[in-house]
């Protein structure tokens, strides 16, 4: 992977590196879209349209893009929590999730978890919360029943629960709590991915840095690796290790936060920068507004996803569709400007 | 909060540390809907009245001291015509010559009537004379060729029949006020009552009254018509006879003017089944119909609807959970085929197609015990798709929330996923079709029942107590057959629908208006 060369054929299978718990290549998932009288597809939603990241161990990739642009199908096809995918590669320390048989995968699940954005729809509420945190623990046996109780209110404990809250029903948590819930519930499977699906953006300002620091906290204690869906920038920035830009279902760029806060390249990236706050009344923002809203994943333009709003926008962007290219060392971006 | 402040008077300490296990007191979903529930007056009302109804049907058929098709039995007396007593006032003949023919006759009767002392017939010349009150002789001549008279003579032995001759002879013995004959040698006498005595020994008796026997195998004793006949002059009604065995019977006297017959009454005791006796000690809500204890039958009755509602309503519950639980689940072409099954089964007129079956069932003679099943079996066949709908849609509904797909990236069992997290869900829902569905039911048992297609005879359900009122005399003059019946089934039927509103507010508080 030189320099400024565009990754590697797309179809060519992944070799597995070990300093990466995940390897996504080329992944797809699309959505057919019912009509007609016999119910036949009459067409597809592009929700995820090829993306292709990598995930070193111990760290949290943040995604970010606007509302629909498939940041929370990603996450979840990565955990084949979304049917079949289309098509790519998903390597969990270097094992196809997607090859793994019914029972195997139930067996892998402990180690990929995920935490959700409603922490109000996202717990039973008919079963008390000790039994939502243990339940999975005793279906996978993860621990011995003489120590069950006791890992329970350990889990409980790191997570900011009190061992009484076992018996209680989630009606009864605030949402800063239920999320701790579902964190707890993730990690007491003793996980070594976490994906975060906007695991903040459902709670007020104050619950969310508790929350995020809680997840920082974890990640330290055990090790995790997160791949944290957020479209609150200054959320990613500060948690996140590398960042993923993801536009109309591909993964316009990616790089470490770093890089791409510092010096962002996609055209896509620097609007979406450019509409972060700046907490300085006197500082002056230069916004770069976009056109028109974000095209139908089910119909998406041609060439470039991006040319319908692109200022840079050219022929070759309308017809041709841009590869992933390496600009920086671990700075990758999807667009034509950086084609030479 | 009350807790906190009783037991914080013991502990002032405790009293201000709010921790948060002293705050709230836990309650599962399970208890906050029941104390939803139980704070529902209308609901709870419901509730005692189902109970009060369980017991009385399930226990209450114990307690009950009478099977439910026990048949009771009361003394009656009949009052039964034993003999017509009828006065002869037409004049009959006595042919005492072979001249004295149909015209002859005739003309006697006209003679009699125009008080005419004597007629011609046939170029004859007859004389009437009249021998006494009742009898007249014809004569041609000084020759008595006939007689008219009104005093029949009847015989102490039926087989005997007596010559005209010999009848004219003791008819003019009678009217004379007493005499004797000789005929054939024979000596015979008469008294002024009609007796006639050969030798002392009563051969016969005339009298204007004939006595017939109006009961089939009785024979009628001289004695007992002697004794009628001399007790119809006092024109008493009641009349008392006590035969040669010593036996008295009492008799009733009737008169009917319009065709001059005396009736004679006795009044005869038999077993006849005890219909529609009013409530009394031993039967606290009379009998019905068929002499059956009406509150033991009310008590079975409740016991078979009560039952046929809760059967149906499980089969029909069953059936939905399954068929509606595999389209929710599983989706695609199942889902499609099973609600198509449910739309044809929604096409299906119920009421008409159960009448059917119910006639097809009399035509069969299934028995009644069989028929109750089958009587189950097809209320809950044709239940069941009501149910499926709605737990399809809840399951469809809620596979797609979010703590589904957290049990499945948990890698929790698929069945683990349905029976923990799925079907508790649509448990609430469930109580609350249920609970209303059984009212609809047993009114649906009761409906056929009284429609005689339901439960049958000698089962009691209360449709079919109800049936006994077909007519406007019982349902006007018996209310004990049907007021209680209809009482016991819109009690019940009100309490489920309390009871399934309560539910529904406690399990969903959102749903209250």
């Amino acid at each position: 992977m030189g320099k400024n060369q565009a990754v590697e054929d797309p179809n060519a299978p992944l070799v597995y590196d070990p300093q990466y718990i995940l390897m996504v290549k080329n992944l797809k998932k699309h959505f057919p879209i019912k009509g007609g009288m016999l119910a036949r597809t009459v067409g597809q939603v592009r929700a995820v349209d090829g993306v292709t990241f990598n995930l070193k161990r111990g760290t949290t990739m943040g995604l970010v893009g606007e509302s629909g642009c498939g940041k929370t199908t990603t996450g979840r096809v990565i955990l084949r929590l979304s049917g079949e995918k289309t098509d790519g590669q998903v390597l969990f320390n270097g094992q196809e999730v997607y090859d793994l048989s019914p029972k195997e995968m139930r067996a892998l699940r402990p180690k990929m978890q995920i935490i959700f954005q409603d922490p109000f729809s996202s717990l039973s509420p008919r079963l008390p919360v000790g039994e939502i945190i243990g339940e999975a623990v005793r279906e996978h046996n993860l621990v011995p029943k003489a120590e069950f109780n006791d890992y329970i209110d350990k889990v409980m404990d790191n997570c900011g629960l009190q061992p009484f809250h076992k018996d209680r029903y989630p009606h009864e948590f605030s949402g800063g709590q239920r999320q701790r819930i579902c964190i707890a519930r993730a990690l007491a499977l003793n996980p070594e991915f976490v994906v975060c699906d906007e695991p903040v953006s459902a709670l007020d300002v104050s619950i969310q840095a508790q929350i995020i620091n809680l997840l920082k906290e974890l990640q330290e204690k055990y090790k995790l690796t997160y791949l944290f869906i957020s479209h609150d920038l200054s959320v990613v920035e500060h948690i996140s290790d590398t960042v993923g830009v993801m536009y109309l279902g591909n993964l316009v760029e990616y790089g470490s936060t770093e890089d791409i806060f510092r010096n962002p390249l996609h055209p896509y990236t620097k609007a979406l920068f450019s509409a972060i706050p700046i907490p300085d009344p006197k500082a002056k923002m230069s916004r770069i507004v976009l056109e028109g809203s974000i095209p139908s994943p089910a119909n998406p333009p041609s060439g470039c996803k991006f040319h319908t709003r692109c200022q840079y926008c050219t022929e070759k962007c309308k017809k041709e569709a841009p590869v992933q290219r390496e600009i920086e060392p671990g700075h990758y971006v999807v667009c034509h400007q950086y084609d030479k | 909060m009350s807790d906190e402040k009783k037991n914080g008077n013991s502990n002032q300490e405790e009293q201000y540390s709010l921790n948060d296990d002293r705050r709230v007191k836990v309650l599962s979903p399970g208890a906050m809907v029941a104390k939803r529930f139980f704070r529902n007056r209308l609901a709870v009302t419901g509730m005692v009245i189902l109970l009060v109804m369980f017991l009385f049907s399930f226990v209450g058929g114990v307690l009950s001291p009478y099977r439910e098709d026990q048949v009771f039995y009361r003394r009656d007396y009949i009052s039964k015509e034993y003999v017509g007593v009828t006065e002869n006032t037409e004049y009959r003949y006595l042919k005492l010559s072979d001249e004295y023919g149909a015209v002859q006759q005739a003309m006697t009767v006209l003679a009699i009537q125009q008080e005419n002392s004597s007629f011609d017939a046939k170029g004859k010349t007859y004389d009437v004379v009249k021998e006494g009150e009742g009898l007249y002789s014809i004569m041609d001549g000084d020759t008595a060729v006939g007689a008219a008279y009104l005093d029949i003579i009847s015989a102490e032995d039926s087989s005997v029949t007596f010559s005209d001759e010999f009848q004219y002879n003791a008819l003019l013995g009678l009217v004379k006020g007493g005499g004797s004959f000789t005929l054939d040698g024979e000596d015979y006498d008469v008294d002024d009552t009609g007796m006639i005595t050969k030798g002392g020994e009563s051969v016969a008796v005339c009298s204007r009254y004939i006595v017939q026997s109006k009961t089939s195998g009785v024979i009628i004793s001289n004695e007992f018509r002697e004794a009628l006949i001399d007790h119809l002059a006092s024109e008493e009604e009641v009349f008392t006879f006590t035969d040669a065995n010593g036996e008295t019977a009492e008799y009733e006297l009737v008169y009917d003017p319009a065709t001059k017959i005396w009736s004679v009454k006795q009044e005869v005791s038999t077993q006849v089944f005890d219909t529609y006796s009013s409530p009394s000690k031993e039967h606290w809500l009379g009998t019905d119909r068929n002499g059956m204890d009406m509150l033991t039958r009310l008590m079975y009755g409740g016991r078979i609807s009560l039952l046929v509602g809760f059967v149906v309503v499980i089969i029909a519950t069953v059936l939905g959970i399954i068929l509606g639980g595999f389209a929710g689940y599983f989706g695609g072409w199942v889902d499609n085929l099973i609600m198509r099954i449910v739309d044809i089964f929604y096409c299906i007129p119920s009421t008409p197609v159960i009448i059917i079956l119910g006639a097809a069932m009399d035509g069969m003679r299934v028995e009644p015990k069989i028929r109750i099943f089958y009587l189950m079996l097809i209320l809950g066949v044709l239940g069941w798709p009501g149910t499926a709908r709605m737990v399809r849609g809840q399951i469809l509904s809620l596979r797609e929330q979010e703590f589904m797909t957290a049990t499945e990236a948990c890698g929790i069992r698929v069945s683990r996923r349905v029976f923990r997290h799925l079907i508790p869900n649509v448990i609430p829902q469930l109580i609350v079709i249920c609970t209303m569905s059984l009212g609809s039911t047993i009114i649906t048992e009761s409906t056929l029942s009284f429609l005689g297609l339901g439960v049958k005879f000698p089962y009691a359900s209360w449709g079919n107590i109800i049936n006994d009122v077909s007519n406007s005399f019982v349902l006007t003059n018996y209310w004990f057959i049907w007021i209680p019946a209809g009482v016991c089934l819109m009690l019940t039927v009100l309490a489920f629908n309390f009871v399934g509103d309560g539910l529904r507010d406690a399990f969903d508080p959102r749903m209250k208006r």
